[in-house]
């Protein structure tokens, strides 16, 4: 039970997230949704600790993890696995190397600088790899691969530092939807089948009805709603997205304000 | 929708006056510099028919004998390794003291600040009185030229890093740091491929510049083919004088074309 008890962050005079609690169970998918800004990104970034909260507690099954530092803190967030909207590999490295950097907490410094991966550590990434369908492209450079392709890279980077939670920040957002799909798809395999928690930022209602067992709705860094998908109307839906609503739920409202606006020049 | 006007831009000197004044007061200290030195243009007509005679003297380049040829060959081979090791060392050194210099590394204002200045100002010194320097401290010979090279690009070459370092893409780091990876394995493993085709490419570069730099420096007495050419222009052997260039112009040459084809490969892979 990852468990989020009164956490917020402040930027300045801004609460970027101010006060949410949340528990969430052992394998669970839950779904962040809402606006661009209403604090989901900031929310997982302080799970992993890529953030600091300015107040509020983060505990798995009862222990603090809000004050780990060095080892321990780097021990923590191997076990929260973090997947970026802009997918975060190093591009000039070869695939497999950059799902190595998963093995790093699992490796000393001596054998990691000069990157002599264990062939233990070379087999667990390559066979991460072959199930996202993609171990054909060990060699090949991070940069030179696909958006669905990085994605699926970075998946295999968290998968192979065995987390007990993954935290997806957007994980489809620059993809298409063919793509956003296969890397969906992948995610729900991962929480089905080894169990893991899985929390999901997501722009996309629909992706968020389709994949998640639960929803949480986010507005100006406040939790707002909370429940399965079925419970999410349409009406609270607008209210979480507000001016955004027409892009996520673009079925509803027609094509919008897409007339071309005529243009008259002043000599 | 409302309709809107596009208002066309106005042209006039509140637009195109800065740039006409700033063509004009080029020109003016152009002038001014001309009378402030006294140049002659008489002067320079009298001086081109000299430069001629000079140039019929180096004709043809020739360095006489045998023996004489394979002391230039051994004086620009020290040339050469006075430029490969001058770099190598800067390269050597250059590289942590970026890193130092990098403000998305070093996060205290004040060593950033320090290391900034000092690179500056180490760096504002010109090789040819590094040599001058080293040549007092080591005595006369490769050695002077060697350190005196190091010294000039050490805080050039850590200028350059410590920039590429600083607009290189964070996000890699944030991956690796997110994995549960150390600080100074983002650096290794973040940083680092970003900035090493960058380096690379600089330190060939300098090799290339510094066999020109290696030569100079031996004319005041730091070693190398420099010091023969002085020696032959001083004692008006044109034609020998001639030969020295055209050895330095053929090996410039030379490791221009090698560097260009390592640049390309460097850059083109990892």
């Amino acid at each position: 039970m990852l468990v989020i008890d009164g956490v917020s962050k402040v930027f300045g005079t801004t609460r970027a997230v101010d006060k949410v609690s949340v528990s969430i169970p052992a394998g669970q998918f839950v779904g962040v949704i809402g606006r661009s800004g209403a604090g989901k990104s900031t929310l997982l970034r302080m799970i992993n600790r890529l953030a600091e909260p300015t107040e509020g507690r983060i505990t798995l099954n009862g222990a603090d993890v809000t004050a780990l530092t060095g080892r321990e803190l780097r021990d923590w967030r191997r076990r929260c696995a973090m997947i970026f909207q802009q997918f975060n590999l190093v591009g000039r490295l070869d695939v497999l190397n950059n799902v190595l950097m998963g093995r790093l907490s699992h490796t000393s410094p001596w054998r990691a600088f000069p990157r002599l991966w264990s062939r233990e550590d070379r087999a667990i990434a390559l066979s991460a790899l072959d199930q996202m369908d993609i171990a054909g492209l060990a060699a090949q450079r991070a940069e030179d691969l696909s958006g669905g392709q990085q994605q699926r890279v970075a998946i295999c980077r968290a998968l192979v530092q065995e987390p007990e939670i993954i935290l997806a920040d957007e994980p489809v957002a620059s993809l298409d939807p063919r793509n956003a799909k296969i890397v969906m798809d992948a995610l729900l395999r991962i929480n089905k089948h080894f169990g893991l928690t899985v929390l999901c930022n997501l722009h996309s209602l629909d992706l968020a009805r389709t994949y998640c067992d639960r929803l949480v709705g986010m507005a100006q860094g406040r939790v707002v709603f909370d429940d399965v998908p079925e419970a999410l109307t349409e009406s609270v839906a607008r209210e979480l997205y507000g001016m955004e609503a027409h892009e996520v739920l673009d079925a509803d409202l027609g094509p919008g304000l897409m007339s071309p606006v005529p243009v008259s020049a002043a000599a | 929708m409302s309709e809107r006007r596009l208002e066309i831009p106005r042209y006039g000197w509140r637009t195109h006056g800065p740039g006409f004044a700033m063509i004009a007061v080029l020109l003016l200290l152009y002038a001014g510099g001309l009378t402030l030195l006294e140049i002659n243009p008489a002067r320079l007509i009298t001086g081109f028919a000299r430069l001629g005679d000079i140039v019929m003297l180096m004709l043809p380049p020739t360095p006489e004998t045998w023996s004489r040829f394979l002391v230039y060959l051994d004086a620009l081979g020290q040339t050469l390794a006075i430029a490969f090791l001058g770099t190598l060392t800067a390269a050597i050194l250059g590289l942590p003291l970026g890193f130092l210099a990098a403000r998305n590394i070093v996060t205290s204002r004040i060593i950033h600040f320090l290391a900034r200045r000092g690179l500056d100002t180490v760096r504002s010194v010109d090789t040819l009185i590094w040599a001058l320097i080293w040549i007092n401290v080591v005595g006369l010979g490769p050695f002077a030229g060697a350190l005196a090279i190091a010294s000039s690009d050490v805080c050039a070459l850590a200028k350059l890093m410590s920039e590429a370092i600083e607009t290189a893409d964070r996000r890699p780091v944030e991956g690796i740091m997110a994995s549960g990876g150390t600080r100074a394995e983002a650096i290794r493993f973040g940083i680092l491929p970003q900035i090493m085709p960058v380096f690379a490419s600089q330190i060939l570069y300098y090799i290339e510049s510094n066999t020109r730099s290696a030569t100079i420096i031996g004319i005041v007495g730091a070693g190398g083919i420099g010091m023969h050419l002085s020696e032959q222009i001083r004692v008006l052997e044109w034609q020998q004088a001639a030969f020295i260039i055209l050895m330095v112009l053929i090996t410039v040459a030379i490791i221009d074309a090698i560097s260009r084809v390592l640049r390309r490969n460097i850059i083109g892979r990892a």
